[in-house]
């Protein structure tokens, strides 16, 4: 039992890690906790679903796509809303305000197009392979989704440490006026981020909508209060620490559901945070991202 | 400029039209037509406009037409409040089904009740539902009358001794029916392995389940809904468990085999209805709901499909004078009476027996049909193997 | 007459929540005016929603006592966790209230007292529309004064800048807990009166969604006096009564007026000079 247990632990920290992602990639750069992420990721499921569906691609395709669609929305959204907020100097509240909006926009509007019934994508959309080793059984799907979670992760930790472009937001994460003085173009990256944040969010509704098999326009709701959870403990904007607080989380929930009572899940998850932010208000590790200006 | 011009000739043409139905009979429908419990009122008030066209196809009640006042009551109290009143003062309805979760009805039936008119929940299944007072109806069965021909049914066909429990338990149709089940199986002598539980929006089950099969369970009992029960299955067959699966009421819809495919071999569910009963009504109504939505119905549908004609049927006896209240309380009176034979079976009503002795509503009296999965299909259980 | 009556008869449970709303969005206001974004209200809302009908149902406690309970319970918890958590700010105070939140909810969903999902029902219809009026109005009154003494300028200065205002003499940690208790003890009454007109409370009243929603309205209405908060609940409250006829795209247009509010008048609806150049602008063009 605790062989899958772990098992299991992993691949629920791969998928709170994967949308994590995103979300926390943004705040490290914008500063802004987007509450609209959870829209987002389930934006990028409907798509893939819809192009799926409609139009019989396969579903590389599809996910590619979604991703692209997801992204032009985040950066719709830091186009039409956060920028100007940006341009004003709003205080931090007022964006994380404004991304409630449009969540609550995307959410009730793919209600009124694809109803309030639950979704799935049409059986051998991806192989119902599954492995069985002793006693434990994995499913290709979460094979899949640990693999890609812990690729992007680790793309995304390289791309910022070490290229041009990632000492460019890392300068801009520390402040984005010395940033713009150092020449660096910071709407441009603030754009950028945007699209690749919420382009990684697409992908993990993708991912995250064919393993548990359910689509519906409130998905990304609990996601989101985990996926809080999870940049906290990891450290608002470090993405290394997104993977591990993912990971984390995963197993805190699992192994209170496996030994103690799974009445317990989402209390551990938010007792943890509660606890966690008294006593490190910084994350469980390394430091925050401290605005400087 | 003619956007002035033409609203008022399409008032001036519902003034008409309003004065040419004045006979007609208004019924209030308090849905939740959006929000998160959108999924069973949109289904609900689908069966009802399905027997509200069949109704009125056939000439209405007395030859007066059923009009059905729809409202979104979101699955919120307060929402459901505020529509009540509205259908009941402003509309002047007489009558209101709805609304479609049993916490709405907690609040939004003692505002009925006080004005005395009809308030038929047709998806409400909480215990105390109809202990709210004499003026609240419901057609939805409890739990307390099937589940326990479901799980004796079950034991009996494999020789159950020992059991393993999952439901959820932030819900209050899943927690109710959970509560149910604790107490047939502890009647019925069955020993629990393990209970687990889990939270609307959960997708991941694996934990839980993982903790059900170190138990080495003969059955799983689910107080889930259809499209929980379905992910539950699935990752259930794909963590190698092989156990027969007893489920509430929740299992009642063909999302479940949609979903779970011929993961749910084997399931034992009890009824009230199921979209593979043959009577003649139910064939009817299977393929009215299908071509009119080009969707197949499910459980709240039928409910809500029988529920209107149980009205209609007690109509026919009401006097509809000028007098709103003298009909409303006659259509209260009428009710009880109604007996008929839909697509959910024969049904009549029964007066609840409240916690206090006070004089409550009236519950369902249905025989529940027990259903063995066969092929990803409710097939009617027969006794033989 | 008559019509007048069936009118009231229909809107009276909407103008006690437009009361009811109110006196939360007053709620986190006080927070706010100490520069603190706390999203623990619903939660104290809960608290006193859950410990007033408890009175009522089993106690069978006067209505007076059962609302002054609604208030004094969350107040206590507030002293409890808000020593600790106080010392964070921004975002931090934010999740970590949050968090408390939704620890509060899931221990509500499930202890038996509480009827964990089912709730309760029931709950005696005590609350009458001027309870809601003469609270209101004195919770208004207390404000105001709150706001023009010593207590009311030290939460402006922490506010602007906490580091300064400790300078200053200003004890900071003891004023952000009085702001924070004095919150919670308005929500928790708040929530009293609403469980005592709704017949029924069951926890997922008192989540995230009704966080944010009274976060919404302050913001909405402004938080640059005490008529904003109201004018913000009262037009939520109202907007989905009105926008009935848009059906599943309601919270399409909720959701679109939320951010042209927070995009078009900056500080929200609260900043009259802002709102009349608009007007200004819009009748010259």
């Amino acid at each position: 039992m605790l062989s899958q247990q772990l098992l299991n632990a992993l691949t629920l920290g791969s998928v709170y890690a994967l949308f994590a992602l995103g979300f926390t990639l943004v705040f490290g750069v914008l500063a802004v906790i987007n509450l609209s992420h959870g829209a987002v990721f389930m934006v990028g499921s409907y798509a893939a679903l819809f192009l799926v569906t409609r139009f019989e691609m396969p579903l590389w395709l599809a996910l590619l796509a979604a991703m692209a669609v997801s992204g032009m929305l985040g950066l719709l959204i830091d186009v039409l809303i956060l920028k100007p907020l940006r341009a004003r100097n709003a205080p931090h509240l007022i964006p994380m305000i404004a991304t409630i909006g449009v969540a609550i926009t995307l959410s009730s509007s793919a209600q009124g197009i694809f109803g309030a019934e639950i979704l799935r994508f049409p059986e051998g959309t991806i192989p119902a392979g599954e492995f069985i080793i002793g006693d434990v059984h994995v499913r290709a799907i979460e094979i899949g989704i640990v693999g890609i979670a812990f690729t992007l992760m680790a793309v995304l930790f390289l791309a910022i440490r070490r290229t041009q472009l990632g000492r460019a937001l890392r300068a801009i994460a520390e402040s984005p006026k010395a940033a713009s003085l150092l020449g660096i173009n910071v709407e441009g990256l603030f754009h950028g981020t945007s699209f690749v944040a919420a382009a990684l969010g697409g992908a993990a509704g993708v991912l995250i909508g064919l393993d548990f098999n359910a689509i519906t326009p409130l998905m990304g709701q609990p996601i989101l209060h985990k996926g809080i959870a999870v940049i906290i403990l990891g450290g608002m904007g470090d993405i290394r620490g997104a993977l591990i607080a993912g990971m984390f989380l995963g197993f805190a929930e699992v192994m209170s559901k496996a030994y103690l009572s799974s009445q317990l899940g989402d209390a551990v998850a938010f007792g943890l945070l509660f606890l966690i932010l008294l006593v490190r208000p910084s994350g469980m590790f390394g430091r925050v991202l401290e605005r400087k200006a | 400029m003619s956007f002035p011009r033409k609203t008022l000739f399409l008032a001036a043409a519902a003034m008409l039209a309003g004065g040419a139905l004045a006979a007609d009979i208004k019924i209030g429908v308090a849905e939740a037509l959006s929000g998160g419990a959108a999924q069973y009122g949109v289904a609900i008030r689908n069966g009802f406009q399905v027997a509200a066209d069949e109704i009125n196809a056939k000439g209405g009640v007395n030859g007066n037409k059923i009009q059905l006042v729809i409202e979104d009551e979101q699955g919120k109290k307060e929402e459901a409040i505020n529509v009540f009143k509205k259908l009941i003062f402003q509309d002047k309805v007489l009558m209101i089904f709805g609304p479609t979760l049993s916490n709405s009805m907690f609040a939004a039936g003692p505002v009925a009740n006080g004005a005395k008119i009809v308030a038929f929940g047709t998806s409400n299944t909480a215990g105390g539902i109809t202990d709210i007072g004499p003026y609240i109806f419901r057609n939805s069965v409890m739990e307390s009358d099937v589940l326990p021909v479901t799980v004796a049914t079950a034991v009996k066909h494999y020789g159950i001794k020992k059991v393993a429990v999952i439901y959820g338990n932030d819900d209050a149709f899943t927690k109710s029916g959970y509560d149910v089940f604790k107490k047939v199986l502890a009647d019925q002598k069955l020993a629990v392995t393990s209970t687990e539980t889990y939270v609307k929006g959960d997708v991941d089950f694996k934990a839980q389940l993982t903790k059900i099969k170190a138990g080495e369970p003969d059955a799983v009992v689910c107080s889930c809904l259809a499209e929980e029960a379905a992910n539950i299955m699935l990752q259930s067959r794909s963590l190698g468990i092989k156990a027969p699966f007893i489920g509430g009421n929740g299992f009642n819809s063909p999302k479940l085999f949609e979903i779970s495919r011929l993961a749910g071999e084997g399931t034992f569910v009890g009824s009230p209805w199921s979209n593979v009963n043959p009577a003649p009504v139910n064939v009817n109504f299977v393929n009215a709901y299908k071509q009119k939505y080009n969707a197949d119905p499910n459980q709240f549908a039928a409910q809500a499909y029988d529920a209107l004609h149980i009205a209609a049927m007690a109509l026919k006896s009401v006097k509809l004078s000028g007098n709103l209240e003298a009909a409303r309380q006659a259509l209260r009176d009428a009710l009880p009476k109604v007996s008929i034979s839909g697509a959910t079976g024969p049904f009549k009503f029964r007066p609840a027996v409240t916690k206090d002795g006070k004089p409550g509503g009236f519950d369902a009296d249905q025989t529940p049909f027990i259903y063995i999965v066969q092929g990803g299909k409710f097939t009617l259980y027969t006794g033989k193997k | 007459m008559e019509w007048l009556d069936n009118y009231w008869s229909t809107y009276n449970t909407l103008v006690y929540s437009i009361g009811v709303h109110a006196l939360l969005a007053l709620s986190i206001w006080l927070t706010l005016a100490c520069g603190l974004l706390s999203l623990a209200n619903a939660a104290f809302m809960g608290i006193g929603a859950y410990v007033s009908a408890l009175l009522s149902l089993q106690a069978g406690w006067p209505f007076a006592a059962v609302l002054a309970a609604a208030g004094v319970v969350p107040a206590l918890v507030a002293l409890i966790i808000g020593i600790p958590t106080l010392r964070l700010s921004g975002v931090y105070l934010a999740m970590a209230t949050l968090a408390f939140g939704e620890v509060v909810r899931i221990i509500v969903l499930n202890l038996e007292i509480t009827g964990g999902p089912e709730g309760l029902n029931g709950i005696p219809q005590s609350t009458q529309g001027w309870h809601i009026l003469a609270i209101l109005a004195f919770t208004i009154y207390g404000l105001a004064r709150l706001r023009r003494s010593r207590v009311g300028r030290a939460f402006e200065s922490i506010r602007e800048d906490d580091v300064a205002a400790s300078l200053m003499g200003i004890d900071v940690a003891r004023h952000k807990l009085f702001a924070f208790v004095l919150g919670a003890t308005i929500a928790g009454v708040a929530g009293g009166l609403n469980a005592h007109f709704t017949f029924f409370i069951s926890p997922r009243e008192y989540g995230f969604e009704n966080a944010v929603d009274i976060l919404t309205m302050a913001i909405l209405g402004g938080i640059g006096s005490l008529v904003g908060p109201m004018r913000g609940a009262t037009i939520l409250t109202l907007l989905p009564e009105l926008l009935r006829f848009l059906h599943e795209f309601r919270g399409v247009f909720n959701g679109i007026v939320l951010v042209l509010v927070v995009l078009f008048l900056p500080k929200g609806l609260w900043e009259p000079r802002r709102i009349k150049a608009l007007f200004a602008r819009g009748g010259r063009a």
